[in-house]
């Protein structure tokens, strides 16, 4: 019997070990054990090279292997006929097939053992069903097309960047189940991701930020794959990967540390799909479960097409965003406040603009070289979100501002934001949550498209730190 | 071709090796047809001759119609042999293989060595639905396919895997 290889994608998830026979050049067959055989698509498969062994030799002669792959669930037998095409060394299926193996390997305790030299990719010839008892199958837990479509409704209705973030994580919840998720964007200098929403952590996380290719995140992130692994896995353990890098890497200081990452300490079960616009790498779309083997092929499909979804979406709203018409003249009720300039020069006051708020005076101290700044020696945040903050709190000072648009910081060379790969919406959502966690007294308030407003509740103390 | 046997008079297997083969582990063999194209299946259970030259893997026939075929047609044979728990795995070659029925108290012996397996398995965490699934041609009609094995291979993960083991005198 002939049945379609994505019929049995479940047999392909390294649960139960494979098995393949080769024929050398003189005839003689060898027959050995695999931990993994990837699916690539309806009409091939890879498997992991690792060592130079009788299996490869074998392949290279004579180019054909029959494969026996199990299913987990169901205990059905099929023998894949394979014709074996070329060894890859890079890209997206070697770096997906890296970290899956460093899942199995890490799971079955043979993390020193396996190292992926290449991925051998296969021609499936055919796909023999073996004569046995399969057991029937459970259906899905969940029926997955039906909450994609939801999701997929829900996102098509967002008008801001704000709310298809909460919405895509809020659907996630809702519609499929998964509790642990995060929204990281790509950094326009393409080496960092930084989160900007998250959903099921104890802290946010919003800010935190992961180097591109250092951990499942940043290896999705960098290959432009998705990832998934169903084991426990030290090897791709993204919060610990930026951690590790910190101190030996010559760029340390300007990836954001001091927010940790919200992640699960001991993910079973993770998942990173990239956001991806045509080739154009927008972010990552993270989930993770405490629950080992919690995503399937299935699993994957659906987040790829959703993650596609919110690629188009998020590209959609930030440059209507962008576009939007600027304010009229500032003509902000009752916020022109001429202040005086306090001393020592560097530092400036500025009067809260919300009145009947009490409390006394907090200092905000800015460092120009990374833009940190630091509220009453409390670190806030740093780089581009740091810039706009500083921005938007000196523009109050000197002249009581309060609402400000997108396209004026777009336009302020300042601030330095290429022109099209930077998504300001995102900024200044990361802004608005961090201020929310970390510094009430300072908010920033959507108050059209392309449009928000400063919010300051407590006199400030603004003090450039100079180099 | 499979090589002669090593020049020394002692069996490829020792009593430690006997011991493993008889023991919870998977057996795949293999062959090939005239064009080369591999064929592959699962024994439950074997025996070992008292010389210990002899290996005689019980293989169900309704999975394994194409390498019976092979081996019909006087095709080498190769058997791996890995236990789960520990990924020790043995690999056993030769230039042929002869089939028999089935002795007297073969169709137990395969019953008990799926049972062992299906045991191994399930105290790795594997479902006991799953493993009894799999266990399940153990106890179908299978005939027994016996060679006298010229070469071994340690095939345990590692850098060692692939190794060619002599008899140990």
């Amino acid at each position: 019997m002939t049945v379609p290889l994505s019929a049995l994608r479940a047999c392909f998830e390294g649960a139960v070990p494979a098995t393949i026979a080769t024929c050398a050049a003189d005839g003689t067959p060898n027959v050995a054990k695999l931990s993994h055989v990837h699916f690539v698509d309806d009409r091939h498969v890879a498997l992991s090279y690792q060592f130079f062994n009788k299996t490869r030799e074998n392949l290279l002669h004579r180019r054909r292997a029959t494969v026996e792959v199990i299913d987990p669930a169901s205990a059905a037998l099929y023998h894949l006929h394979l014709e074996y095409l070329r060894t890859e060394t890079e890209g997206p299926l070697f770096e997906y097939m890296k970290a899956r193996l460093a899942a199995i390997a890490s799971h079955t305790g043979m993390s020193k053992v396996f190292r992926l030299l290449g991925a051998d990719l296969f021609r499936v010839l055919r796909v023999e069903a073996m004569p046995g008892d399969a057991l029937l199958q459970p259906s899905p837990p969940a029926d997955l097309l039906a909450g994609l479509r939801a999701c997929v409704v829900a996102l098509a209705r967002c008008t801001d960047l704000a709310q298809l973030l909460e919405v895509t994580l809020t659907g996630l919840a809702q519609h499929w189940d998964v509790h642990h998720s995060m929204l990281l964007m790509l950094d326009p200098d393409q080496r960092r991701l930084y989160t900007v929403a998250s959903r099921g952590y104890p802290e946010s996380g919003v800010g935190s930020e992961v180097r591109v290719g250092e951990g499942i995140v940043g290896v999705a992130a960098g290959a432009r794959t998705p990832i998934r692994i169903g084991y426990v896995v030290q090897e791709y353990r993204y919060s610990q990967a930026t951690r590790r890098h910190f101190a030996d890497s010559a760029d340390g200081g300007v990836l954001e540390t001091e927010i940790p990452f919200p992640g699960l300490a001991d993910a079973g079960s993770q998942l990173a799909v990239p956001l991806l616009n045509g080739d154009r790498l927008l972010g990552v779309l993270y989930v993770e479960s405490p629950v080992e083997e919690r995503f399937t092929y299935q699993d994957e499909d659906a987040f790829v097409v959703l993650a596609s979804h919110l690629a188009l979406a998020i590209d959609g709203l930030a440059r209507a965003a962008d576009q939007a018409c600027e304010l009229p003249p500032a003509s902000v009720q009752g916020a022109i406040r001429p202040v005086a300039p306090a001393t020592p020069p560097a530092t400036r006051s500025t009067a809260p603009s919300a009145a009947g708020t009490a409390g006394g005076t907090i200092q905000i101290r800015h460092f120009p070289h990374d833009h940190s700044l630091f509220v009453d020696n409390e670190y806030l945040i740093k780089g581009v979100a740091g810039a706009i903050c500083w921005k938007l709190l000196r523009e109050h000072a000197e002249s009581g501002r309060a609402d400000f648009t997108n396209r004026e910081l777009r336009l302020d060379t300042s601030l330095r934001l290429p022109e099209v790969t930077d998504n300001l919406d995102a900024r200044l959502i990361l802004l608005q949550r961090r201020l929310a966690e970390r510094c009430p007294l300072l908010a920033i308030e959507k108050t059209g498209r392309g449009r928000f407003r400063l919010i300051v509740s407590r006199p400030l103390q603004l003090v450039e730190v100079p180099a | 071709m499979v090589t002669a046997p090593s020049s020394s008079d002692c069996p490829l297997l020792d009593q430690a090796r006997v011991v493993f083969l008889l023991g919870p582990v998977s057996i795949s063999l293999a062959s090939h047809d005239a064009a080369g194209v591999p064929s592959l299946a699962r024994a439950f259970g074997c025996r070992v001759s008292e010389d210990r030259r002899e290996v005689v893997a019980l293989v169900p026939t309704r999975t394994a119609e194409s390498l019976l075929r092979d081996l019909v047609a006087g095709a080498p044979i190769a058997v791996v042999f890995s236990r789960p728990k520990t990924h020790e795995t043995l690999q056993l070659k030769a230039p042929a293989a002869r089939l028999g029925p089935l002795g007297p108290t073969d169709p137990q012996h395969m019953r008990a060595s799926g049972n062992a397996f299906a045991a191994e398995l399930i105290a790795l965490g594997y479902s006991a639905a799953f493993s009894h699934a799999l266990v399940a041609p153990s106890k179908e009609d299978a005939v027994a396919v016996a060679f006298f094995p010229t070469l071994l291979f340690d095939q345990t993960p590692g850098p060692r895997a692939g190794r060619r083991l002599e008899p140990l005198p």
